[in-house]
């Protein structure tokens, strides 16, 4: 569920390579700076004044003249058609012989680890000193040094191409061409190189400016054409002679030899996509106060946050969590979660329940201020023992973190740092959270493993998480929660990502913190067989609202929304309590997007008994049976009738 | 362990060997003979063929490939054809000057890049906007240009670092260090603008990390999430975008010490290709490729010591 929601975040470029290159001022000016460059170069006159050396920029030369009077302007210009063209021959041999090979070693794995061998040595050659003793071998003939150059970038070419030639090979339709009797060069022209097309050009375009400097760097050292012949790297070269006299001579030369690896380079990260990073995955700037935004000022802003505290402190505090009318949303964008309240009580377990993309994880992460940038509480409040830790600062927030709320994760194995062993990062923790020393923490990090069920402490304590399996790495997890003996445990899905026997462990771990510490846990799951076994109370969410709150027993028993009964029913654990049910029912369609929730009942669409009067909006209203609330405005006609979730929805099917 | 060690040395040596075979191919095939660079343009032709036969220049290649071998693992590189210098005591002399060169080079350009690398990621926005085109700029600046400018405004406008030449350190070492600033600084801005883009892409990544969000809900401090975890995890990359600077660094650093005057190993590199020196252009291919196989080497242990995974592989 965490993909679904960010994705909204990460925009997709999908956009067709020379779309992107058109709608591009950068790459346009790129393309026309190149071309005009080598029409100019083909049509321009040669001009030499010797009355008028080593001259400023005037009407008459309008970048000034060399040492030998000769306009520098006719001069650059006329050595850009050589320069470029002569540049192209070390991408087109580079990729010429880097592309075949890499179709050919990406379909056999003899072939790939012989080439990688090769391009291994190819990349260890020292390229500018092999060049230069090419040069004594074939004296300064550019071309071939140009072609050179390009065999010598095969090692770091194939390097770029196999990882996506190998991955395109392991796609299914390649595959499946195999099969279907495509010779396999065929299969590899076919749906391999034309998706590597944008990788190729890329490259070829980044070549071509690294020739072009490779180029320019031997005549600026003699070792390119001789003179008279005009180049880029020669005129620099004679520019920095004549340096004391006429500064301005490096200007004109070196610019447009710098403007144009630039527009080489420019070029190709818009083909590629541009440089767009991901998002890091938490906030690493100091959080922006939503009171502080909204207010006209700091002061008042302050003013505001100390009211919003004030104001929960005066209330009875339950030790526990309320969550009051939260609002979460995508910075610019939709909400994603709107308007969910509940309560988590000292000693007792809170389900939040619901599919992917309905809000749950998000709403985990808010309580403990861990929303990825990008999304952010639009209003509501998070009240722990009176302090709304939505409205909260980044210090009121280190108090709480790990010392009195402690978050796991979905994935035992990525939640904790590949490069530091479990005893340095558990240590680690303890030692900030509880103020102790290394030696003592190394005690409690010892203690806490063997709490969390943990054989042999010292040696998990000396493994990195790598070594451990899932199961183990979950309870590490748990221990590391357990760092700042917190009242609170965020869990979002703990035990999706772990096989059925150790579900039950963890289960079980957890459900002994409860009891033993009389800690508070509020459990993500999509598992209404975790629910069952664990929650005191759940809150089941569809779309970023809550449909159905109520007790364990209440909500899962009698459930009263069409959407929890409809879960129960696709339920692999729970369909056999349902009398009657003979196979799993499925739930018809997906759960909407932000943007596109409807301002009725969000469920409507996906729902059996829905009607006309489900199109206006419906508000939370208390259970007819038991403490809680129920979304539904057909509430009444729907209870008692879950066993007809297990029919198909559609008329006309099976039974 | 043991294995891979020994299996990354027989590597090196292998790359080492093709390289030299590869520069001693290009000798033979380029238009010139020891005896005609050596004897001049007064000699006979009779006397260069005389002088080539004297050398062995005429036997089947894979025999005077051997001879070279052999001399060179007694450590004899042989003598210049042009001023009959002793090449391995060139050499030593020159090393000193390129390795302070690429060494100093590699140092600056990687405290510049992951210093840029970092807060770009870290900070986004605009601020990695204009760090990142000014590393795509500072790739794209050819550097002997970069190199003659910084020369114009530090040694002839501001007259406080000297244009050209090199001082040894053992002479002066004030002047040593003087004489390297401005080569040092020039070399670094575009190996810095390549670290900068590897720290970057790494530390962006490495922040998208699951185990990101546990550190934060444990209360680790921003600065030790970014400085300690991210930068840990993003640190292979990093470090091999360094040791591929360094060996760029080295092995070009021919146009910076042809345009500083700095007597190191890619001046000697330029000189022997002009004046066809073979048994130079020979040596100075072996000498530039062992230091690529070493950095390499370094490269390959460090890796390994650093990553976990791979430690215990």
């Amino acid at each position: 569920m965490t993909v679904s929601t960010t994705n909204i975040v990460r925009v997709k470029r999908t956009a067709r390579v020379n779309l992107r290159v058109l709608r591009s001022p950068a790459a346009v000016i790129s393309i026309v700076w190149l071309v005009g460059l080598v029409i100019a170069s083909v049509t321009g006159p040669l001009q030499q004044d010797l009355t008028a050396v080593l001259q400023g920029p005037s009407a008459a030369h309008l970048l000034g003249t060399d040492e030998l009077g000769r306009d520098l302007l006719s001069r650059i210009v006329t050595a850009a058609a050589p320069t470029l063209l002569i540049a192209l021959i070390a991408p087109i041999v580079a990729v010429l012989i880097t592309t075949p090979l890499t179709l050919w070693a990406a379909r056999r794995a003899r072939t790939e680890s012989v080439m990688s061998r090769i391009s291994e040595i190819v990349l260890s050659l020292p390229g500018m000193v092999i060049i230069l003793a090419a040069i004594a071998a074939v004296g300064t003939n550019m071309p071939a040094i140009m072609a050179i150059f390009g065999v010598l970038l095969f090692g770091a070419l194939y390097r770029v191409f196999i990882g996506q030639a190998m991955s395109l090979h392991k796609q299914l339709y390649v595959e499946a061409a195999a099969v279907d009797g495509v010779k396999p060069m065929a299969a590899s022209l076919r749906h391999v190189l034309p998706n590597m097309s944008t990788t190729v050009i890329v490259q070829f375009v980044l070549l071509f400016g690294a020739a072009i400097g490779v180029q320019a760097g031997l005549a600026f050292i003699g070792l390119g054409p001789q003179p008279p012949e005009p180049t880029w790297g020669g005129m620099i070269q004679a520019a920095s002679r004549f340096i004391f006299q006429q500064p301005w001579m490096m200007i004109p030369t070196g610019g447009v030899l710098a403007l144009t690896i630039i527009a080489a380079n420019t070029l190709a990260d818009v083909l590629s996509g541009g440089t767009a990073m991901p998002p890091p995955l938490i906030s690493l700037r100091r959080r922006k106060r939503r009171a502080a935004a909204d207010a006209a000022t700091p002061e008042s802003a302050d003013a505001t946050v100390a009211a919003a505290a004030s104001t929960v402190e005066h209330e009875p505090s339950t030790g526990g969590l309320v969550v009051r009318d939260l609002v979460l949303g995508v910075d610019d964008g939709p909400d994603l979660v709107t308007g969910v309240s509940f309560t988590v009580e000292p000693g007792t377990v809170m389900g939040l329940v619901g599919e992917s993309g309905c809000g749950k994880s998000v709403t985990s992460h808010a309580i403990l201020g861990l929303l990825t940038p990008g999304l952010s509480v639009r209003s509501g409040a998070i009240e722990w023992d009176g302090v709304d830790l939505a409205a909260a600062s980044e210090s009121a927030m280190k108090r709480v973190r790990g010392h009195e709320i402690a978050f796991i994760s979905q994935e035992p194995t990525r939640a904790l740092d590949p490069m530091f062993t479990v005893g340095s990062q558990l240590t680690s923790a303890i030692r900030r959270l509880r103020g102790v020393s290394k030696r003592e923490a190394r005690d409690v990090a010892e203690q806490l493993l063997v709490d969390v069920g943990i054989i042999d402490p010292p040696r998990v304590m000396k493994s990195y998480p790598h070594q451990i399996s899932g199961g183990m790495a979950q309870r590490v997890a748990i221990g590391l929660a357990l760092a700042g003996t917190p009242r609170l445990l965020i869990a979002d899905e703990p035990t999706t990502a772990l096989d059925v026997t150790v579900q039950a462990e963890i289960l079980g771990l957890l459900r002994n913190l409860v009891a033993e510490r009389d800690m508070a846990i509020v459990l993500v799951t999509h598992d209404l067989g975790v629910v069952a076994d664990i929650c005191d109370q759940v809150s089941v969410m569809y779309a970023g609202q809550l449909v159905e709150t109520g007790s364990v027993r209440d909500v899962l028993v009698a459930p009263e929304h069409p959407y929890t009964m409809a879960l129960l029913a696709a339920d692999p654990h729970a369909a056999v309590q349902l009398t009657g049910a003979t196979h799993l029912a499925s739930i018809p369609g997906q759960v909407p997007a932000p943007a596109e929730w409807p301002s009725g009942c969000r469920f409507a669409e996906r729902c059996r008994f829905a009607q006309e009067e489900c199109r206006s909006a419906v508000p939370l209203e208390p259970r007819a049976d038991g403490v809680g609330q129920v979304r539904c405005i057909r509430r009444d006609e729907v209870r008692g009738r879950q066993e007809e979730w297990c029919q198909p929805v559609t008329s006309g099917g099976a039974s | 362990m043991f294995v891979f060690i020994l299996r990354r040395i027989g590597f090196a040596v292998l790359t080492l060997l093709i390289a030299t075979f590869l520069a001693f191919v290009l000798v033979h095939l380029s238009g010139s003979t020891p005896g005609g660079v050596a004897l001049g343009q007064t000699a006979t032709p009779e006397e260069v063929v005389a002088y080539n036969e004297a050398i062995g220049w005429y036997d089947p290649w894979i025999v005077q490939y051997w001879n070279w071998l052999v001399q060179v693992l007694q450590g004899n590189l042989g003598v210049s054809l042009i001023d009959g210098r002793n090449i391995a005591d060139d050499i030593s002399k020159r090393l000193p000057v390129t390795a302070a060169l690429a060494l100093f080079g590699t140092l600056f350009s990687a405290v510049l890049g992951i210093v840029m690398g970092v807060v770009a990621a870290v900070r986004g926005g605009a601020v990695d906007r204009g760090i990142t085109a000014t590393a795509g700029i500072m790739l794209s600046l050819p550097v002997f240009w970069v190199g003659v400018l910084l020369v114009y405004l530090f040694a002839v406008q501001l007259r406080i670092l000297p244009a050209t030449g090199f001082v040894p350190f053992n002479i002066n070492p004030e002047a040593w260090a003087r004489s390297l600033v401005l080569p040092v600084l020039t070399i670094a801005l575009t190996a810095a603008a390549g670290i900068a883009r590897q720290t970057r892409a790494s530390m962006s990544e490495a922040l998208t990390q699951e185990h990101m969000r546990t550190l934060r809900a444990v209360g680790t401090p921003t600065n030790r999430i970014i400085y300690v975890h991210a930068l840990r995890s993003a640190s292979l990359p990093i470090i091999a975008s360094v040791a591929v600077q360094f060996i760029i660094l080295f092995g070009g650093s021919v146009v910076i010490e042809v345009l500083f005057a700095l007597p190191g190993i890619g001046q000697a590199m330029q000189a022997a290709v002009g004046t066809a020196d073979l048994p130079f252009v020979q040596a100075l291919v072996l000498v530039a490729t062992l230091v690529v196989v070493v950095v390499n080497l370094a490269l390959e242990f460090s890796s390994r010591a650093l990553d976990p995974k791979l430690r215990a592989a």
